[in-house]
């Protein structure tokens, strides 16, 4: 059989050709009766049929790892960047918040800013001491800005002291809590007036109140306008407890209006002083 | 072992058949692994080995594409058994040689295909057109890199590993 193949090929090409043909014929008319492939069409399938198994499950896999290593990547990328991106938004967030703040303490101190016919100046708390029996507070703003020693300062709360000190870009603040601090103030219910200083322990003693005035804690006390330093009417703070005091003064302790540990802004008064000669008037 | 080799570059094209299918769909109608491997084999010049070359990667490719089955086994046997004619009277070698036989192999199947569908479909399908020329140009190209590539490898005349005694 081989060596009648090989002998006469041409004819072997023609006979395999032939074949071929009548297995096409069979395809079509296998196709056309419902059968969409022939047995052997079938058999050659089933034998190669591991390869494109092999070359999907192989290609599938391929693609998957590298669209796991894509999808990975990017991934790690979005990570990077959302944690940048939070990272930003919190700084934003807080600068926010900060602003906020701001905001509204500025518009309170706008609006108590407003209410006095004197030049205002708002500064800004830069150091604070309170934890002596001196106690005072440092300003950001100074005599170049036009605070004058004496000058009043105050926040939206009530008052806070008077400036004591001053350089060009800084100014030092008395507060009402010092010991020696000493402030004209007044009842805002009955008006009696009294003198209203620290007792050192971050309260306020109010001195010289008759012994038959009508006080009762709750009632305020306000800066009476007298002492040529302070504005009349500003809060110094609320009686707490009332008892009779030796002599003829009520023993009267307030607690201050505002609250010394977390202040920020503050506005000057830069109220108008009373002149030496008037105070040392000899008639 | 000239029959494993063949074995072998059936599974190679059959897997590229496979690897273009599944990420580049149609991807035959402008390249043939099956052509390549069996004009690789016709250039020997055996013309009875180039008949079963052509019949046994024709029917693969006939298996698993859309055709009718029979149809590319039928195209590249005469494909085959006329570059192997050709080359028991020439002996046409080298890359080149193995360019231009391709080139004429890829317009022969084709003229073939169309004659086929013409006389069992009664269907004229599109020919000579961008296809054609894509796929004569690319089947050619890739056919002529895997000869050089076969040469380094076998380093002899890859054409003279195909006309060894075979005993089918």
């Amino acid at each position: 059989m081989q060596v009648a193949v090989e002998r006469r090929p041409t004819l072997f090409f023609l006979v395999v050709l032939a074949a071929l043909f009548l297995v096409m014929t069979a395809s079509i008319r296998t196709t056309r009766i419902g059968e969409t492939r022939t047995l052997f069409e079938r058999g050659v399938m089933w034998a190669f049929s591991p390869v494109p198994r092999l070359v999907n499950w192989a290609g599938t896999n391929t693609a998957d790892m590298y669209h796991g290593y894509l999808d990975m990547r990017r991934a790690v990328a979005q990570n990077f960047r959302l944690h940048n991106e939070v990272e930003n938004l919190t700084r934003e967030n807080l600068a926010l918040r900060q602003s906020e703040g701001d905001l509204a303490r500025m518009r309170s101190l706008l609006n108590y800013s407003e209410q006095f016919d004197m030049p205002t100046i708002l500064a800004r708390v830069i150091m604070l001491d309170t934890s002596g029996s001196f106690k005072s507070i440092i300003l950001d703003q100074g005599s170049a800005s036009g605070i004058e020693i004496n000058d009043a300062v105050v926040n939206a709360q009530g008052l806070i002291g008077r400036v004591v000190l001053t350089t060009r870009k800084l100014s030092k603040v008395q507060i009402a809590l010092d010991n020696n601090a000493a402030i004209g103030s007044l009842l805002e219910r009955s008006r009696r007036q009294g003198v209203t200083r620290g007792d050192g322990t971050g309260m306020l003693r109010m001195d010289f109140v008759p012994s038959l005035t009508d006080v009762t804690p709750g009632d305020s006390v306000l800066t009476a306008g007298t002492d040529g330093l302070f504005p009349k009417g500003i809060p110094v703070g609320t009686v707490v407890k009332v008892d009779e005091g030796k002599d003829l003064f009520k023993s009267i302790r307030v607690a201050p209006a505002v609250d010394f540990s977390s202040l920020e802004d503050v506005i000057v008064l830069h109220t108008r002083k009373v002149p030496a000669d008037v105070v040392r008037y000899q008639p | 072992v000239r029959w494993l080799r063949f074995a072998i570059g059936l599974l190679i094209a059959l897997t590229l058949h496979s690897l273009l299918d599944k990420f580049f769909p149609n991807a035959l109608a402008f390249f043939n692994p099956y052509l390549i491997l069996v004009i690789y084999y016709s250039m020997g010049g055996n013309l009875v080995g180039a008949i079963f070359a052509g019949v046994a990667a024709g029917l693969v490719q006939d298996a698993f594409s859309g055709a009718i089955f029979g149809m590319h086994a039928f195209a590249l046997t005469v494909c085959g058994y006329l570059v192997a004619y050709v080359n028991s009277r020439l002996v046409l070698r080298g890359t080149l040689a193995f360019g231009v036989s391709l080139i004429g192999s890829v317009i022969l199947n084709e003229i073939v295909l169309y004659l086929l569908v013409n006389i069992l479909l009664k269907q004229k399908i599109e020919m000579f057109g961008e296809g054609m020329l894509a796929k004569t140009v690319l089947t050619s190209l890739f056919g002529m890199l895997v000869y050089q590539l076969l040469l380094l490898f076998l380093r002899e005349e890859p054409i003279e590993a195909t006309k060894r005694p075979s005993g089918w």
